[in-house]
């Protein structure tokens, strides 16, 4: 339909458009002139075509951003596929040593102060920008940081209920891993070094530098990533299970009791002690967490251990 | 009546906007004429308005520096979601269309994954190693640019002080990327299946003039 005319935009029409789509995704707020820009639209009606142009550009690039950002490790570094991300670390290492300095030399350059959300005993629904929401666990932490807070780093737990966007590249940090190529809905739980991730709806991508590569979740299936123990471990879970904690519901399929016992402290304010030849023990099925002792008390009913200690420093003890 | 009269400002009797909603009601007039170049036609400028001031009234934000450049921005993704929804929109159609062409018509919703049936992941593996073998070939400050903020999410701020030039030097590697980058997606037709986003007429980038004379 607007074959022809999209084949011959003018060369300097596109680096006009070029330059515009640049700009308007800068991180300062005041780096685009959208009065100038607006006036650049009017003037002829195919520069909106050149722009949408650019912009799809962008998305194509983003789209294919883990390939590429991939091939390019491995061309710069040929010595093996496991060293493939020394290009990565490299600039990693150049990025933290130019924010230190633009910290004292031009604090302007810097994107807006990160936002950081805690909860303390309830639970907190926050409201993004974008239209998605994140409901954070009790004793949780959230910050979100970057120019369309697309940077996010969740301590605790939490619920993402995140609207797809792919001109955006949403990256979460979660313990060692970060999650990206986000769609829809899943829960985050993190402590320490291990990290759970489980999808409700729509698809995520895990990487870590402890993951040889990434792993692609979709829904319905889970990650429980532990840095310390080199595991990582993909397992169906129920749609249904996913984030259960708001509703006061703790589902497990085969967790090691360490990981069950974190969470009874975040979901039910109970702290218990695991000695070390529990930890790994495994855990199936539901535990109700209105009552925190209760739960406690249901999970050594239902794993044949004894509660050993007093209120405020339980113990599970072999019976 | 008079007593009460005595602090009624113009508009005090409205209720009281929220932040960003009352900067909405403030700029209202130039967000509108921005999007009617940007969308092309005064319907698709409005739709996209009345998207904006649902969005605005249904987000709580924290403070924001530049709400004026907030809602212009907004606005502008609003009307990119629009493009690359009516995009897939085209693109499933087209698939649909083709697979009607076997006997074997198949709802594109009825599909296991609709978002990528076969044929569509064969031509992203293929998009893929365009764009790579495109990125091999830019000049090399560019290609550094476009993969540091790409790739690497940094800003252009950072960029500027890693490559150790100006920001608007960094701004120019990246406007000279896209330019390439788009040109070999404009060569291998990726823009080419699917029409600008107007609705209606063509030549509404004109919308005020129609049938004057």
């Amino acid at each position: 339909m607007n074959r022809d005319n999209e084949a011959e935009l003018p060369e300097a029409m596109l680096a006009e458009a070029a330059s515009w789509h640049v700009r308007s995704e800068d991180e300062r707020p005041d780096a685009m002139d959208w009065d100038a820009f607006t006036d650049w639209l009017e003037a002829d009606p195919r520069h909106r075509h050149a722009f949408d142009q650019m912009a799809l550009t962008a998305d194509a690039i983003d789209r294919h951003k883990t390939e590429l950002g991939v091939a390019d490790a491995d061309e710069d570094d040929d010595v093996s596929p496991q060293r493939g991300r020394g290009a990565l670390w490299r600039w990693g290492g150049l990025a933290i040593a130019a924010s230190l300095a633009a910290i004292v030399a031009a604090p302007q350059f810097l994107v807006p102060a990160p936002a950081v959300y805690a909860t303390q005993a309830g639970s907190s629904r926050i409201a993004l920008a974008d239209g998605s929401s994140v409901l954070l666990a009790p004793h949780s932490r959230l910050t979100v940081a970057g120019r369309a807070q697309d940077h996010m780093d969740i301590t605790g737990g939490a619920i993402f209920d995140i609207r797809h966007d792919p001109s955006r590249t949403l990256t979460i940090s979660a313990g060692g891993v970060s999650i990206s190529d986000i769609g829809t809905r899943f829960d985050v739980q993190q402590q320490d070094e291990a990290v759970r991730v489980s999808i409700a709806e729509g698809r995520v991508r895990v990487s870590g530098q402890a993951l040889a590569q990434p792993i692609a979740l979709a829904a319905g299936s889970g990650l429980t990533f532990d840095a310390n123990a080199g595991t990582a471990i993909v397992a169906p879970v129920k749609a249904a299970d996913v984030g259960a904690w708001q509703d006061g519901r703790l589902s497990y399929d085969n967790a090691p009791l360490a990981l069950v016992a974190t969470d009874l402290r975040r979901y039910a304010g109970v702290r218990v002690n695991v000695p070390a030849p529990l930890r790994s023990r495994r855990f199936s099925g539901t535990l109700i967490v209105d009552d925190g002792e209760k739960a406690l008390r249901d999970l050594v009913q239902l794993m044949d251990l004894r509660l050993g200690g007093h209120a405020g420093a339980w113990r599970l003890e072999q019976r | 009546m008079i007593a009460a009269g005595k602090r009624m400002e113009p508009g005090e009797d409205r209720t009281p906007a929220s932040g960003l909603g009352g900067m909405l009601e403030v700029h209202r007039a130039e967000l509108l004429r921005f999007l009617c170049g940007r969308c092309g036609s005064m319907d698709e400028a409005q739709d996209v308005m009345q998207d904006l001031w649902i969005k605005v009234s249904g987000a709580s934000t924290g403070p924001i520096g530049n709400p004026r450049a907030y809602l212009f921005r907004m606005a502008n993704n609003i009307v990119l979601d629009r493009l690359r929804a009516s995009r897939r929109a085209m693109r499933r159609e087209r698939v649909w269309i083709e697979a009607d062409g076997d006997g074997v018509a198949l709802a594109p919703e009825l599909r296991i994954d609709p978002a990528e049936p076969a044929d569509e992941a064969l031509s992203r593996r293929q998009e893929a190693e365009i764009l790579q073998q495109a990125i091999a070939r830019l000049p090399e400050g560019a290609a550094k640019a476009l993969r540091m903020y790409r790739f690497e999410g940094m800003a252009q701020g950072e960029i500027a002080q890693i490559l150790g030039i100006s920001r608007s030097g960094v701004e120019k590697h990246l406007a000279v990327a896209m330019k390439h980058l788009r040109a070999v997606l404009a060569n291998c037709g990726s823009f080419a299946a699917v029409p600008s986003h107007d609705h209606g007429a063509d030549g509404g980038a004109t919308p005020r003039m129609e049938q004057g004379r």
